[in-house]
């Protein structure tokens, strides 16, 4: 009752003083914002991203117009998955019709007008993309002449010229330039080549007989693809649904290793201020240093929880809400996985495990040092340890049995996080059973090692110096410093 | 008052050795701590007080010797009727005094509302009510420490060890701490205090034990370690009398200290026994034309000095 009763002081004290704690609600706030920044800031910087002027100069009108059609399909398709994207949050119902009546349409903008005119009113208002690229005519042909406007010293309209398509020669002699002063932009130029390569097979079967609708038929032949997963019902295709929870998987992941190693942070600066302050000899003549160790990880193991409770109630409803809106949309997938309840329970059980073994390192490790200076030359192998696991998502999403993934699951250290990686793969019991045996096996051996090594630190019987000493005589016998402290 | 055991030492220190590698902090140490006494632990820097008194509170383990700590071994059973005031001392900035009284007196086994009740109290007796709630990092360094001898107070135990107290605390607060130190007393408990400021320990301390190099250099009473140190006296003759050739028959030693408007000044080491008397006689037998003789008080400085030039590597 009594090393309870210490424990819960211990743990208590830790709790308020970090929920207590500005720093707590700032993050409380800023980890869901940086996340929805992590998340927005692409779109909203493609959004901000101006259109880029392309002219296309051709020796062979017919080339030039092919090459001119690939940009305009291409800014179509971008507006009509728009468009679908509009229809899924507004009308679902309805999205199927709209998007025939953008189909049905040739002209951009009466395609627009059709799609919207079919759903009902209601729901925020469409926004259209900004063009990515806009076709502008050129306003030289030789190269010498169109520098100054590539490389931005002269405007086309008003704007600058992003790059000039030369289609010189025709037919099957056709050569392709690209001009362009971004050398990292290739998509122009990629897209002008599957253009002209597909007029130069059309005019090329042509010049054999076929007809142009023939041409067209047989340039468009593809397998009818399905895919299938032997773990489901019979004849169920696999859909966006089911390869959700990979994608989810990652993402708790991620904040299963930010999470692990923030905490665990925060337990090694805590000890440090209390061993560098004395505060923790003070509490050695009224709890055990194993009540320190439990109570340490206890207190900030329930910051985290309120932490995560705080995040997974407005998170959780946040996706609800939103995938409410589309139901059928890649979002409402996403969010679905993450609410599933096998998949929290996995996070659950990954975050303790991966938590307990590294805050007690971490807490031990504290425990030997005097300044957050000493502790990062001790925790640096920590870390290296840690990013094992992050190499391996990689991998890992490819293929979650993978040999070297499978491996490196049983690798104690990396399992809690490589076991929440794979949860979705339909693992067998026994590679699921097994690393976690090993794992609990490990996390005993590491309590046990690591509450050794913190009471020797807090009792300042041994220290980082003698440590670094050991490991670097690596057996040899070397004279034990005197303490640092006044003795 | 506290039912303190008067008839059995509060700690008793039987052969203590500690060594961290070559150096060997403390050193067959051996020595107790009466009951309802205020004790010395004094020694210079590095002497092996601090380790001495982690030792006693069981945070250090020594290679040898015994502690006896009210009776006991100094396990948490015992260490819940002991208080303790480390040395380099911190607190945790973000929390209130009252706060982390409550904390430790909770941590020493009292409930909450009577650990609070106890905050409060002590808090007003000395001066800090105004500041109960307010953080520690707005207090300044001798509040902070009279909050933390609070703290190693407020589940009022009956032994009270405080290493190094007045360390970093201008006048004034030491005045305060050596009030809390005295209150404490007054109140029956034992207090064990370190410290290297020897006037500290000659106004407070019934006994003290002297360290050097790990040992005990003297062990007992205040006036017995003031009997141990060196005396003189201060002596004015008129003109250009020679005190020193005067006395010199009668093998007193005599140092010159210069001259007065009126004549020359000396000091005189007196005789261990009966000094002063032995020095007025030699003087009015040589004739001396005294116009002061003031033999000088000893002080545990003088005491503390002499004792460490004395003491065993």
């Amino acid at each position: 009752m009594r090393l309870l009763r210490g424990v819960y002081l211990i743990a208590r004290r830790e709790y308020l003083a970090y929920v207590g704690a500005w720093g707590f609600w700032v993050s409380l706030i800023t980890t869901p914002l940086l996340l929805a920044v992590m998340i927005f800031t692409p779109a909203l910087l493609s959004r901000a991203e101006p259109t880029r002027q392309i002219a296309i100069i051709a020796d062979d009108a017919g080339a030039g117009a092919a090459v001119r059609a690939a940009f305009e399909a291409q800014e179509r398709e971008r507006l009509r998955a728009a468009l679908a994207a509009h229809a899924e949050t507004v009308d679902p119902k309805s999205a199927p019709a709209a998007l025939a009546a953008f189909d049905a349409r040739a002209d951009l903008d009466a395609a627009r007008r059709a799609a919207l005119a079919a759903l009902e009113l209601g729901g925020p208002p469409f926004q259209a993309p900004v063009a990515r690229y806009r076709i502008t005519p050129a306003p030289a042909r030789d190269a010498e002449a169109l520098a100054p406007y590539l490389t931005g010293a002269k405007e086309v309209e008003g704007a600058p010229l992003f790059a000039v398509l030369r289609v010189i020669g025709s037919g099957e002699a056709t050569r392709l330039e690209y001009w362009s002063a971004n050398l990292t932009d290739q998509a122009p130029a990629a897209r002008a080549r599957t253009a002209l390569a597909d007029r130069m097979r059309t005019q090329a079967l042509a010049a054999r007989g076929l007809s142009a609708p023939e041409v067209a038929r047989i340039e468009g032949l593809a397998p009818a693809f399905v895919q299938y997963d032997p773990r489901t019902p019979a004849g169920r295709e696999v859909t966006r649904r089911d390869s959700a929870p990979f994608f989810a998987a990652i993402a708790l992941t991620f904040v299963l290793w930010g999470s692990v190693f923030g905490v665990s942070n925060m337990l090694l600066t805590s000890v440090l201020e209390e061993k560098s302050n004395k505060i923790l000899d003070a509490l050695l003549t009224s709890v055990t240093p194993l009540q320190i160790l439990i109570g340490k990880l206890l207190g900030v193991a329930c910051v985290s929880a309120t932490l995560f409770l705080i995040w997974g109630v407005l998170g959780a409803g946040g996706l609800a809400q939103t995938a409410a809106l589309a139901p059928s949309g890649q979002f409402a997938d996403f969010a679905g996985a993450l609410l599933m309840p096998s998949l929290a329970a996995a996070f659950a059980l990954c975050f303790a495990a991966g938590y307990l073994m590294y805050g007690a390192m971490f807490l031990a490790l504290g425990a030997l040092c005097d300044s957050i200076q000493e502790a990062q030359t001790l925790v640096g192998p920590v870390f290296f340890v840690l990013t094992i696991p992050i190499l391996l998502i990689g991998p890992a999403f490819e293929n979650p049995n993978a040999p070297i993934v499978a491996a490196a699951s049983w690798f104690p250290p990396a399992t809690p996080f490589l076991l929440m990686l794979r949860a979705p793969a339909g693992l067998t019991p026994g590679e699921i059973a097994g690393p976690i045996l090993a794992l609990v096996i490990t996390l005993a051996l590491v309590l046990m090692f690591a509450a050794r090594l913190f009471r020797a630190g807090v009792s300042h019987q041994l220290k980082a110096a003698d440590v670094r000493q050991r490991l670097g005589s690596a057996g040899r016998k070397r004279p034990h410093p005197a303490p640092s402290h006044g003795a | 008052m506290l039912p303190a055991m008067r008839a059995s030492p509060a700690l008793i220190v039987e052969g203590l050795r500690k060594s961290y590698g070559a150096h060997r902090a403390v050193d067959g140490l051996s020595f107790s701590a009466p009951a309802g006494s205020i004790f010395g632990v004094l020694g210079p820097n590095g002497a092996g007080k601090s380790t001495t008194m982690r030792i006693v509170v069981g945070i250090i383990k020594p290679d040898a010797g015994r502690v006896t700590l009210l009776g006991g071994t100094p396990d948490q059973r015992t260490l819940a009727r002991v208080g303790y005031l480390p040395e380099e001392r911190g607190l945790y900035r973000s929390m209130t005094p009252r706060a982390i009284i409550t904390y430790f007196a909770r941590l020493k086994g009292l409930r909450a509302r009577t650990a609070r009740q106890r905050a409060d109290a002590l808090l007003e007796a000395h001066g800090l009510g105004a500041w109960g709630r307010r953080k520690i990092k707005t207090l300044s360094k001798g509040m902070a420490q009279k909050v933390q001898i609070l703290a190693a107070l407020a589940h009022e135990p009956e032994f009270v060890l405080l290493d190094e107290p007045f360390s970093g605390l201008d006048p004034v607060n030491q005045q305060a701490v050596e009030a809390l130190i005295r209150t404490a007393a007054a109140a029956g408990r034992t207090v064990l205090f370190s410290t290297h400021v020897m006037e500290h320990a000659e106004r407070m301390c019934d006994r003290i034990v002297l360290i050097a190099n790990g040992k005990s250099a003297f062990d007992g009473r205040v006036e017995q370690a003031l009997a141990l140190a060196p005396r003189s006296a201060l002596l004015e003759t008129e003109g250009g009398y020679d005190l020193a050739a005067a006395l010199a028959p009668a093998g007193l030693a005599i140092e010159a200290l210069g001259g007065t408007d009126a004549g020359r000044r000396w000091r005189a080491a007196l005789p261990p026994q009966d000094g002063a008397r032995r020095l007025l006689a030699a003087c009015v037998a040589a004739g001396a034309p005294l116009t002061l003789f003031e033999p000088a008080r000893a002080t545990l400085h003088d005491a503390f000095v002499r004792l460490l030039a004395d003491a065993p590597p």
